[in-house]
């Protein structure tokens, strides 16, 4: 049946600058924000925009995210017609091979994206955390007649030195893209949120897919020769909570933000963000617990001191333990007495009675190129009294 | 893979749970912070690997078909089979298939309501039935216990609670056990110390559920499970017990209610309950994390997702998508959904149905024995 527009969620990422918390899972499905997986932002806006039809283009490490996705029925994606689908690259009677790059990943699934003969393509990341109303987007290229629409935002004139920048006319067209500027003419960011005219995309992918030259990225190949062939780009501004994910700094800092409701409201009903439910039950705030500016999930047992930070389903807090401004992903344990401080703790890691992971960046106030956040490996067990200094990442039990 | 079929009664008149059963039946009663009790047993059921289950209901039961939907969130969403919800008829028949007059109440007993879904019963294809009440909160290990029934030989296996009950409650039924388990009395409401309650669950053939049923039309035109059936006929019945040692309940009244949500504070009620291997799964309502605020004081309390947290909490129980504003202080209190408490409120020993919105700066103070209960979308 003929679907309006298709997302199609790029999800094959490494995130290789994600370290030991992407060693055994894509990026995508790393743990966000309490109850969340990266994905469940792009997946829950396409849903709460309207959109009914999304593709997620899997390649790295895609096991857990093809479970956590199923049927797409937690984002009520569960269709008929359209729905999720979770889309690895596949053989065909010329041979397979790997997604070479995200716009070679969308032409090998132009196959797919013909069965809805959409009028619109959806191009998304699945590595940012914001909340976006992709309808209004694509009512704004459809009033500017665009052949490609790109989501923007203003960032400070030094961030602007770190992402892809857009140079706009007055009217909204863009008439140049900077990959990471060193001095920027603009600072519009692209988002790496795209709405195509699908006629016009496709033909740019089968023009990608032919020059051997290419390194067949979004950013750097369709977008830049779509200009460079004149075809009508704009801009779409967008104001509002957007911040990617992509390194430990960045994963901790946005975890801090959903702290704070006047960065992103997670309460609002309006547009909630869904997620895959764990089952577990309601969670136990012990006698001698102390919990402030933190949330916390269904599953976890407090006895300990919890400040400043973000619990996921299942963390155990044990007495006298303490846990200061860090990130603690599903079914961690933080033993008896043990202090966590500016830390990450990933899914299923064990912290044992008096362990000390981390520590507060005035620690380091003489050397401040030492401290960052200290993480530990999803699995990994730290045995009683052992230390692990900020900036350090354990990947391996230490007893 | 078994060979079991779920039959849960969700219904009970149960008036002394007064405000809380106004707009919904025992089964549907919010209780745990996150569930609805009918929400164990189905559990209970699936996890046993029943895909099957017939849910009977008779009034009231406007919440719970809301609660249940398709049964998705229990994985009873199936092709074939999965959840199958039975509302009475207009009428009930009378045991010999005689049509009685349409203002006559529908069933009054278990044996009635099964008499009154006959046509569904025919076309069970499971070899076996498990029958149990929607209103029992418990997570029994009902694989296991199917295993037993098929290794004793039993005709019905009746799950009988450890603690042994002192007879006092008329409502309820106990067994009085013999050698290897056997039961050798059934009894209602007895004034006797040393026999063991039974929690309304019992596992049998279909074959033998509809036998009984048609010799009870024959001769005594019975409406009641347990007296006519089980107290009747245990001479000729080989009856066998299951007895289980954690933690089960049934709320009979507001009092009841507070008692048994104020258990889920202790260790040992929430890991029975909750027992990781068996989840309690229940209707999800997609809620953020509880956000606890700086100004917050939370002490053993049992908190569900989606909540607020300003002010001081002691000792409660809080549903989903519960905001506390600064100032608060509350001990020995149960906030069911969306319940909205102003600041500087000050609370105890309270009961706040779904929505319910107590405004800023209001005291006001229950007995453990009578706490106070607030109706559904009151505002105080």
């Amino acid at each position: 049946m003929k679907k309006e527009c298709v997302a199609m969620l790029l999800a094959g990422g490494q995130g290789s600058r994600l370290y030991v918390l992407t060693a055994n899972v894509a990026k995508p499905a790393v743990p966000f924000g309490g109850k969340y997986r990266l994905i469940d932002f792009p997946l829950s806006n396409c849903v709460n925009s309207g959109i009914d039809t999304v593709g997620v283009l899997t390649q790295y490490q895609p096991h857990e995210l093809n479970a956590y996705i199923g049927t797409g029925q937690p984002w009520d994606l569960d269709r008929l017609d359209g729905g999720a689908h979770v889309l690895p690259p596949y053989m065909t009677n010329r041979g397979s091979e790997w997604y070479k790059g995200s716009a070679n990943a969308v032409y090998q699934n132009i196959g797919f994206i013909e069965q809805y003969n959409p009028e619109y393509v959806l191009v998304l990341g699945g590595d940012h955390i914001y909340r976006m109303d992709y309808s209004l987007m694509l009512d704004h290229h459809k009033e500017t007649g665009a052949d490609c629409t790109i989501s923007v935002i203003d960032v400070s004139y030094e961030e602007a030195k770190s992402f892809g920048i857009m140079n706009v006319n007055p009217d909204g067209t863009i008439y140049e893209f900077e990959e990471k500027p060193k001095n920027p003419k603009s600072t519009l960011a692209s988002m790496g949120i795209y709405v195509f005219s699908w006629e016009k995309l496709k033909r740019h992918l089968i023009l990608d897919e032919a020059d051997p030259k290419s390194v067949n990225d979004f950013g750097k190949n369709i977008i830049s020769n779509m200009l460079a062939a004149g075809e009508k780009m704009v801009a779409y501004r967008f104001s509002g909570y957007w911040k990617d994910v992509g390194t430990i700094d960045s994963l901790w800092d946005a975890n801090m933000d959903m702290l704070l409701s006047d960065e992103i409201d997670l309460f609002t009903p309006a547009w909630r963000i869904y997620a895959r439910n764990p089952a577990s039950p309601p969670h136990y705030v012990g006698d001698n617990a102390v919990v402030s500016h933190s949330l916390v999930t269904e599953g976890c047992e407090v006895y300990g001191h919890v400040c400043n930070s973000v619990l996921f389903n299942d963390v155990t807090v044990d007495q006298g333990a303490f846990v200061e401004y860090s990130i603690i992903m599903p079914g961690a344990v933080i033993g008896r007495g043990a202090v966590v401080k500016y830390a990450i703790i990933a899914e299923g890691a064990r912290i044992e009675s008096g362990a000390t992971i981390g520590a507060p960046p005035g620690d380091y106030a003489d050397e401040p190129d030492r401290w960052g956040i200290a993480v530990v490996a999803a699995g990994v067990t730290i045995g009683p009294g052992r230390i692990v200094n900020a900036k350090q990442m354990a990947d391996r039990d230490e007893l | 893979m078994n060979d079991m079929h779920g039959i849960l009664f969700a219904y009970s008149s149960n008036f002394r749970l007064k405000e809380l059963t106004e707009h919904r039946t025992a089964s549907s009663l919010p209780f745990g912070a996150r569930y609805r009790v009918i929400d164990f047993m189905l559990s209970n059921m699936v996890n046993a690997g029943i895909t099957d289950v017939g849910v009977i209901m008779r009034e009231n039961y406007q919440s719970l078909l809301d609660h249940l939907g398709s049964g998705r969130d229990w994985d009873l969403s199936r092709k074939r089979g999965g959840l199958r919800i039975l509302p009475p008829f207009a009428y009930a028949l009378t045991t010999d298939n005689k049509r009685v007059s349409r203002d006559a109440s529908p069933y009054r007993g278990k044996l009635e309501a099964l008499q009154a879904v006959g046509a569904y019963l025919d076309h069970i294809k499971q070899e076996y039935i498990v029958l149990a009440d929607g209103d029992l909160i418990v997570n029994l290990p009902l694989e296991e216990i199917f295993e037993q029934h098929l290794a004793s030989g039993a005709d019905i296996t009746c799950v009988c609670s450890s603690k042994r009950g002192d007879g006092l409650d008329a409502e309820a039924s106990y067994a009085r056990l013999g050698t290897r388990g056997r039961i050798t009395e059934v009894l209602i409401g007895a004034m006797e110390e040393g026999i063991f309650p039974l929690l309304g669950v019992y596992i049998l053939s279909k074959k033998k559920l509809t036998d009984l049923m048609a010799e009870n039309s024959q001769h005594h035109n019975g409406v009641h499970f347990t007296r006519d059936i089980l107290q009747r006929m245990q001479p000729h019945l080989r009856l066998m017990s299951y007895v289980y040692d954690g933690f089960s309940t049934r709320l009979r009244s507001v009092s009841d209610y507070f008692e048994q949500s104020m258990n889920l504070l202790k260790p040992g009620v929430r890991s029975d309950l909750f027992y990781r291997g068996r989840p309690i799964k229940t209707k999800v309502r997609d809620d953020a994390s509880t956000y606890y605020a700086p100004e917050s004081r939370v002490k053993h309390c049992v908190v569900a997702d989606g909540c607020v947290i300003r002010g001081s909490l002691e000792n409660c129980v809080v549903f989903r998508g519960v905001r506390i504003d600064e100032g608060a202080v509350l001990k020995n209190c149960i906030f069911m959904q969306d319940t909205r408490i102003e600041k500087s409120v000050e609370l105890s020993y309270a009961i706040t149905d779904k929505e319910v919105c107590i405004r800023e700066g209001r005291s006001l103070k229950g007995h453990e024995v009578h706490p106070i209960a607030f109706s559904k979308g009151s505002v105080v």
